[in-house]
Order: C-alpha cells, then sequence, then structure tokens
C-alpha cells in the first residue's frame, strides 16, 4: 500500500518498468520467469508462501525484502513467543466460533501455517533490504529510483533504514 | 590533577588522569557508539558497544571501563571494529523481542538509534523469540522484559542516584533479567519512591510511563546529568 | 466428468485468497467457494499486552486500513478507562475516519476496479491493471491518484504518518490539526469534489451502458444489511448504534448496542477457509447472510445528511428501484457515493474551531475490565472487544472485521456469476476474471479479516526490447 503513497511518481516508475507479477496491481497469476526486480512484502508463515517465495528467488535476478515483516517478521511473529501455530488457531476457530468449531483444514486449498513465522532472508538470498512498517513513499523512492539506473541504492542513515 | 597524553585515531588528546577513553574521546570529539553507557552513572561495560583497539594490546577493550594512559594508542574505527558492532548490535535485536513498529519509544529509542548508527538494515542472527513478561503492577511505571537489553542503567540509576536500590538483575544466560525488589511485582515494592529516574534512563521501551502508546514515550534525560551536577558540583538551576 | 477450477491467487484485491469453481459432469458450475488462505492470530498474541498498546498493535493487522483499527481500538479503550471523549477529540477522530473512507475507496475504485470497467473484462490480462489504466487514460488515472492522495494526505496531517498512525489513543486523540494542515485540506478540497464528481457521473453513464447487465448477474440477492446510523437515522461511520434492515428496506432490529454484539452475531467456520462466517444470529446459519459496508450503510441509513450526497441517494434509490440496492455490483456505485458525501463532510468541518483545539485527549486509570468499541471501516462494521486486568493488560480480544462480515455474501456472489458465465467447460480467462470482480465487489481486505498479512510480492520488469506477453495461466 505504501508503494502506492508514491502517487504521481508511479507514472515515473510506469516509464522504466513493467509490472509483471502483484496480487494487488496484476493479474498474471504465476510468476514468471527472468523478472529484474522484486520486492518482496510480508513475513513467510505458511507453506504457500515459502513456496512461492523459493519460486520468487528462482526466477528473479534481484530480490528486495521490502518492510518490516520481510525484515523482521515483525507483528506477525508475535505468535512464534507461544511456540506453535496451535494456541493462535485454537483461540480464533475453537474457542471464539459457534457451534460449528472446527480447525480449517483443506490439503492444497488452505495452506498449513508454519510453527514459526520467518523473515525472508532466513530461507532465502536478499540483494537488498528496506525495512519499514510500512517503508515510507521517500525512502521507496530514493530505493527504487537508482535501480532503475541500473546502480545499487545507499541503505544507510535514518531515513532509509530505520525500522518500525 | 595530572593529565596524560594519549593517541585516539591518530590525534594527540591529553585527558585528565583517571578518565576513561571513551571520556577522552568525547571530548576529542570522536563518537563511540555506547548503550549501557549513561552519564552520571557508574560504568560496566555490559553492552560491548564502545569496544576499541589499543596498539599492543592484543584484545580489544571497552572504552567506558578503560582508563587512559600515558602514551596510549586507541583506534576507534576499523571496519573489522564496525563490523563487530553491527554484530553486537544485531545480537541485541535477535536475542529479545523488539518489535519497533508497535513499541512505546519507537522514534525516540537508543537501540533503533544505535542500529541505524552502524547501518544495521537486518539481522544476521536468527531471532530467539523468547517468552518474556509484561509488569505493570506499578500505578505509574511498566516494564516490558521483551524490550530489555540487559543494560542495566535502571539497576545503576536507582542504587547510585536514588539510592532506593529497587533494581537488581537476577538469573543467568538467557534467563537473566531486572528483576524489582526481591522478584516481585513491582507494584508491591515499597522501597520504590516512584522517582521515574529508571524510565528516563531506560534506553529502549522496556520501562515505561504507564498508558503510552506506541512512539509515544519521551525521556527527560538532561534531568539525571542534572542531579549529578548539581549534587557533585552544587549547581541547584538548570 | 465432474472437475475444480482452482483461481489462485485473485488478483487486484487485498489479501491472499483462492476460488475454488466446482463443474459438473455437463460442465456447468454447481458451485464456488471463497477460500482465504492466510491468517495470523491477533486475538491470541495481543494477550499479555498492555492495554494502551493495542491501537498500535492492531493498526498492523491491514496497511490499506489502520485507520479504523486504530479507531476501533481507541473507542474499546475509551470504554476501558471510562472517559467521554472531549467533543475536539471525537472531530478530528471523525476527519481521519472521512479521510480514510475516501483513500481507501478511491483505492478500490480507481487502482483495482475500474480497469476492468474501462479497459473491458475481456483485456489482456498483463495490461488489466493500474498501470494500463495509467497507460489508456492517464487524466482519470492522475486524479484519482491524486484523490487517493488527498485522503492519504489528510490522514498523515492528522497523524504524522499516511499508514500505521498511531494518533487515535484511549482517551481521545494526541495532537489537534496544525493550521498549515488545515489550510491544505481547504486548498485540495475543490479538486478532490471535482474528482469524485467527474468519477460518479462515469460510472453511472457505464451502468446505463456497458454495466448494465452486471447489475443482475453480478450477486444480485436477497439479504439483510448492518450499519451504523445516527441517533436521527443518518448516515454514520463513527458513532451511533447498529441497524439490520432486509432487502425491502424493513427495519429488522435497531438501536442495538455494540456491547451486546454477542446477542446478535456470531461466527460459523468452515473448513476450507481462514475467513470465519458471521451470521445474524436470531436467524441462523446460513440463514442470517447480512452485508455489511458502503452498500449496507446506503441502504440502512435515511438520509446522508449533506445536501448534495442526498440527492445522490435519491438517484441511487431511484435506479436501485426501491429503498434497498440488493446488487452487490451497486457497492462500486455505493463507494463513489460515500466519497461525495465524506468531502462534503470535510468541506463542514474545515470551519470547525475545535479542529486546533489541544483540548482533544481525557486521561484516566483503567475503571472498566471490559470494552467493546465499534466503528465503521470503509469496508464496514468493525468490533474490538477486550478484557483486561485490574492494571490494564489485556487477558483476552475477540476482533469481528468488516470483510468476514460479507462473507457469505460473497460466495453467494461468486457462485452466482460462475453459474451464469460458465458452460460447457468453457473457463475464459474473461470469464474467470469475472468471477473474481466478484470479490472485487465487497472491496475485501482479507489481510484484516483474517487477521493475517498478505505476502504481497510486487515485482517489477524493466524493459526489454523484445518484451513477449506472460501468458496468464490458472491452475485446474
Amino acid at each position: 500500500m505504501s508503494f502506492l503513497d508514491l502517487d504521481e511518481w508511479l507514472f515515473e516508475v510506469a516509464k522504466f518498468a513493467d509490472i509483471v507479477y502483484s496480487p494487488v496491481a496484476s493479474d498474471i497469476k504465476d510468476y514468471p520467469e527472468d523478472v529484474d526486480v522484486c520486492l518482496v512484502e510480508g513475513a513467510v508463515a505458511n507453506e504457500e508462501n515459502l513456496e512461492l517465495l523459493y519460486k520468487v528467488r528462482q526466477r528473479t535476478k534481484f530480490v528486495i525484502s521490502f518492510g518490516d515483516c520481510a525484515v523482521t517478521a515483525n507483528v506477525p511473529a508475535m505468535r512464534n513467543m507461544l511456540g506453535s501455530s496451535e494456541p493462535v488457531l485454537k483461540r480464533c476457530y475453537l474457542e471464539l466460533g459457534d457451534k460449528t468449531a472446527q480447525l480449517p483444514h483443506e490439503p492444497g486449498i488452505v495452506p498449513e501455517l508454519l510453527d514459526r513465522v520467518r523473515p525472508i532472508h532466513e530461507l532465502v538470498e536478499i540483494d537488498l533490504f528496506i525495512p519499514g512498517c510500512p517503508p515510507s513513499a521517500p525512502r521507496i523512492q530514493a530505493a527504487i529510483e537508482p535501480l532503475l539506473k541500473g546502480e545499487q541504492p545507499v541503505m544507510e542513515g535514518r531515513s532509509m533504514i530505520k525500522f518500525g | 590533577m595530572s593529565v596524560v597524553t594519549l593517541k585516539i585515531n591518530d590525534i594527540d588528546v591529553a585527558a585528565e588522569a583517571g578518565k576513561t577513553v571513551l571520556d577522552a574521546a568525547r571530548e576529542a570529539g570522536i563518537r563511540i557508539p555506547t548503550l549501557c553507557h549513561l552519564d552520571g552513572v557508574s560504568d560496566v561495560g555490559a553492552c560491548r558497544l564502545c569496544l576499541i583497539e589499543i596498539k599492543g594490546i592484543p584484545k580489544l577493550l571497552p572504552a567506558c571501563v578503560t582508563e587512559v594512559a600515558e602514551g596510549m594508542d586507541v583506534t576507534t574505527h576499523t571496519p573489522q571494529l564496525d563490523e563487530y558492532r553491527r554484530m553486537t548490535v544485531e545480537m541485541l535485536f535477535s536475542e529479545g523481542n523488539h518489535v519497533c513498529a508497535v513499541c512505546v519509544a519507537n522514534e525516540n529509542c537508543e537501540l533503533q538509534d544505535v542500529a541505524i548508527e552502524v547501518g544495521m538494515d537486518h539481522s544476521r542472527f536468527t531471532y530467539r523469540f523468547p517468552e518474556r513478561g509484561v509488569d505493570i503492577s506499578h500505578p505509574q511505571f511498566g516494564i516490558d522484559h521483551n524490550r530489555c537489553i540487559l543494560c542495566t542503567r535502571c539497576v545503576r540509576v536507582c542504587d547510585e542516584i536514588e539510592g532506593a536500590h529497587v533494581w537488581d538483575v537476577a538469573g543467568r544466560g538467557a534467563a537473566a533479567k531486572v528483576i524489582t525488589g526481591l522478584n516481585q511485582p513491582w507494584g508491591d515494592v515499597d522501597a520504590c519512591t516512584a522517582c521515574g529516574k529508571c524510565v528516563d534512563a531506560c534506553p529502549t521501551g522496556s520501562i515505561f510511563r504507564k498508558g503510552s502508546t506506541a512512539s509515544e514515550l519521551d525521556r527527560d534525560r538532561g534531568k539525571l546529568e542534572f542531579l549529578v551536577k548539581a549534587r557533585e558540583e552544587n549547581q541547584w538551576t538548570r | 466428468m465432474s472437475k475444480t477450477v482452482v483461481i489462485d491467487p485473485v488478483t487486484r484485491i487485498e489479501g491472499h485468497a483462492k476460488i475454488s469453481i466446482f463443474l459438473n459432469d455437463a460442465g456447468d458450475v454447481d458451485d464456488a467457494r471463497f477460500h482465504v488462505v492466510e491468517f495470523r492470530g491477533f486475538e491470541k498474541f495481543c494477550e499479555g499486552r498492555p492495554m494502551f498498546e493495542m491501537a498500535g498493535i492492531t493498526a498492523r493487522i491491514c496497511g490499506i486500513c489502520p485507520v479504523s483499527h486504530l479507531l476501533a481500538a481507541a473507542k474499546t479503550g475509551d470504554k476501558i478507562l471510562a472517559v467521554q471523549v472531549p467533543p475536539a477529540g471525537e472531530k478530528l477522530r471523525r476527519l481521519m475516519n472521512l479521510a480514510q473512507i475516501i483513500q481507501s475507496h478511491t483505492l478500490s475504485f480507481f487502482h483495482l476496479s475500474s480497469p476492468d470497467f474501462l479497459l473491458g473484462w475481456d483485456s489482456d490480462p498483463a495490461k488489466r491493471n493500474v498501470f494500463g489504466l495509467m497507460e489508456a487514460n492517464p487524466d482519470l488515472a492522475r486524479a484519482g491518484i491524486r484523490l487517493r492522495q488527498f485522503g492519504q494526505t489528510v490522514i498523515e496531517l492528522l497523524g504524522a504518518k499516511k499508514i500505521h498512525a498511531a494518533w487515535a489513543v484511549p482517551g481521545g486523540v494526541r495532537s489537534p490539526l496544525s493550521e498549515e494542515g488545515l489550510q491544505w485540506i481547504r486548498d485540495r478540497l475543490p479538486e478532490s469534489r471535482q474528482t469524485i464528481e467527474t468519477a460518479l457521473g462515469l460510472f453511472k453513464q457505464l451502468l446505463d451502458n456497458t454495466l448494465k447487465d452486471e447489475i443482475d448477474i453480478f450477486g444480485q440477492f436477497d439479504s439483510l444489511f448492518m450499519s451504523l446510523v445516527a441517533p436521527d437515522g443518518t448516515w454514520e461511520h463513527y458513532g451511533g448504534h447498529i441497524r439490520f434492515v432486509d432487502s425491502q428496506g424493513n427495519i429488522v432490529a435497531d438501536g442495538l448496542r455494540e456491547e451486546d454484539y454477542q446477542d446478535f452475531l456470531d461466527e460459523a467456520v468452515e473448513p476450507w477457509s481462514y475467513l470465519k462466517f458471521p451470521y445474524y444470529k436470531p436467524m441462523g446459519y446460513p440463514d442470517g447472510m447480512y452485508r455489511v459496508g458502503p452498500l449496507a450503510r446506503l441502504n440502512v441509513c435515511d438520509r446522508m445528511g449533506t445536501p448534495d450526497a442526498d440527492r445522490e441517494l435519491q438517484e441511487f434509490r431511484q435506479r436501485a428501484g426501491g429503498r434497498c440496492a440488493t446488487s452487490s455490483f451497486m457497492y462500486h456505485y455505493a463507494r463513489l457515493l460515500e466519497v461525495l458525501a465524506c468531502i462534503e463532510r470535510i468541506e463542514q468541518y474545515v470551519d470547525d474551531p475545535d479542529l486546533l483545539s489541544s483540548r482533544c485527549r481525557a486521561k484516566a486509570e483503567i475503571n472498566n475490565l471490559e470494552g467493546v468499541g465499534v466503528s465503521e471501516a470503509p469496508r464496514g462494521t468493525l468490533f474490538h472487544h477486550y478484557n483486561v486486568d485490574e492494571n490494564g493488560l489485556i487477558e483476552k480480544v475477540n476482533l469481528i472485521i468488516a470483510t468476514g462480515q460479507n462473507n457469505l455474501a460473497m460466495n453467494k456472489t461468486v457462485t452466482q456469476i460462475a453459474q451464469h458465465y460458465i458452460h460447457n467447460n468453457d473457463v475464459a480467462e474473461g470469464f474467470l476474471n469475472r468471477v473474481e470482480a466478484g470479490i472485487r465487489n465487497f472491496d475485501p481486505c482479507l489481510s484484516c479479516s483474517t487477521h493475517a498479512v498478505g505476502q504481497m510480492p510486487l515485482h517489477i520488469e524493466l524493459l526489454a526490447p523484445d518484451k513477449t506477453v506472460i501468458n496468464t495461466i490458472y491452475r485446474d
């Protein structure tokens, strides 16, 4: 969402880049081959996140860990302190459900939660980290602008790497 | 008062004997990152951020508890030292549960500041996600052990400035934690004068004023310095 | 042979979801299901946190409507402190919610859904998105982007951050608006009004022409509608009480208090989705299906309370052929109408000196051990329910999120669309896109509804001279 806060600068992005995959900004269903840059948002919380992340890494030249959830696992990882995914599932679907209370389970459709929510760099190699909750639009712009010119952005100082 | 001369980063520096390398460096305008150091209370060398190289000494020494000596040749910044400092900060982050986004000290946190200073854009160490508690039994203040980095500033400020000695450290290794009284709920500790010095001393959002919401904590660090100065130098105004 | 078509992921929505379409031997649609596939578990891991932090934590549930959680958490906090928020505090909170409804609805219309309306259901899937719109109709796209920016900037002027501003707190808000901030809002209002009037006009035109048939296909059915209304029945987004109406507009229940939500709402669980299925308890599951959000708010209220929006509401009801619009496709229309209403309300607000008043926060200790707070999120009514201990540590949390309450209706909508378009095993891409659009009607926020973080990669490919269009792939 913060990406969309780039507002009219999105027109500039569109001049230099094709958005080839994004659940929000594209209808392409399968992650394409030979992608130049990918911003991965969110921590890895379930089997499908993991599967997609591996695919993204395989098919992308430059992977960016985008936002605190991807970089540190952040708030979603607060369930890690409980040891496994069971307590959160139980509370939501058994204790707070009506008489139909049951745990969601449909293999292939509803992905199983992993016991631990993890930052993405624990699982695949990352080329650039853009922390922030969320990274502000100026920070995103300052990181992406050099990439569009084929240069490596400088990730230093409060405006670029402060968490939170 | 005797004076010694030493070199810090190849600059000749004169310092009062008995002062620490950290003091001498600061006077010379050289910044060394710190977390457990707090002006006005004793130093303990707990955080290891201020580690420096001294020529002729085969190990790194913490600048905050190393006294200056005649002819000392100190280096405060090398690529290796910078790397160690960054690792230290990463370890602090992965050891506790530091969720900056929702923390009362967000934007106003020395751990966050020091992470920026050492260039930490992520932690290379796996997060431990320890199970730690929150105690808000005190009428005015609370402590969230998730955010504690065991710098022991609260322990020292309460003992050395307030003289109440409410705080202490209990346990070892991963189980170590700061405690109030004899490991009682803070609200039950009679010795606490509710002066709030520990809130002002805490570098993170661990000790906070109750009712603080995210990013809302502000501290009065100047108050601690003022109190020490008032006592030591009889300067009673600020 | 019967088979199942899975749309994975559903795109141009916020969050991760799939749709299964079940085809029978004849290749026609038996049934369709909407699956939400993410889950985080806020209700459990907030336990043990100080109540005051809930606004900040729950705001992290969602990047599109953090303000809704902020307000619901703050209002729950008000109840636990047992304080009355000062008038300035309430007005400032309302202003932020209006700004958020503007930015969120604008995002839904311009960025997510309008590519279908303007580029066509069957247009090239590689272009059928906000960037395609920017290419095809740059003026409209720019106006939409700027309208969203208006909402986002008002939020930033109030809370010092566009997304995740932890500014509303138990007891009120942290700080008032600045003189300069107020002036910025005044200056930008005329352009914003212009944009929404253009969009509203455009959409009505589309409804008369190319989108005429969609009304009867994209989720046309009877259900209850629920939302907040002001005590006098006027459209409401922050306070008031809860009202249910049926498809004819008859009041089913009125004057309901959020504290009693467990008397009239319950949540069913199905094994095939992480999204629960709330229903109106007196009618049971699944007969107690109700819809929330912009469509429901327009159907439930007696009037909008501002002149232009009231005129538009009359036209809206005329077009719907009665007091209630029963087609889910009308959500888009309702959203645009609400943006106009929000802008009109902000126009009325900007001369109120209270917006600059620093008497905007009441402070108190923990005085109640339980509280329920409610607010109208862009997508519908949002409930927060906390139990705390004597010191204010959270003991139990229940959240009923706007999007979840449309779960039954979303499932019914996708089934209706799939049954209309898909025959003889012909699952053309454009048909499947229409099925997904059934979900986009509701502008669901799945991060919120399962309290899940959507892992939402955004991918950029640099322009290559001989770039080839990538085929859309659907898994069977």
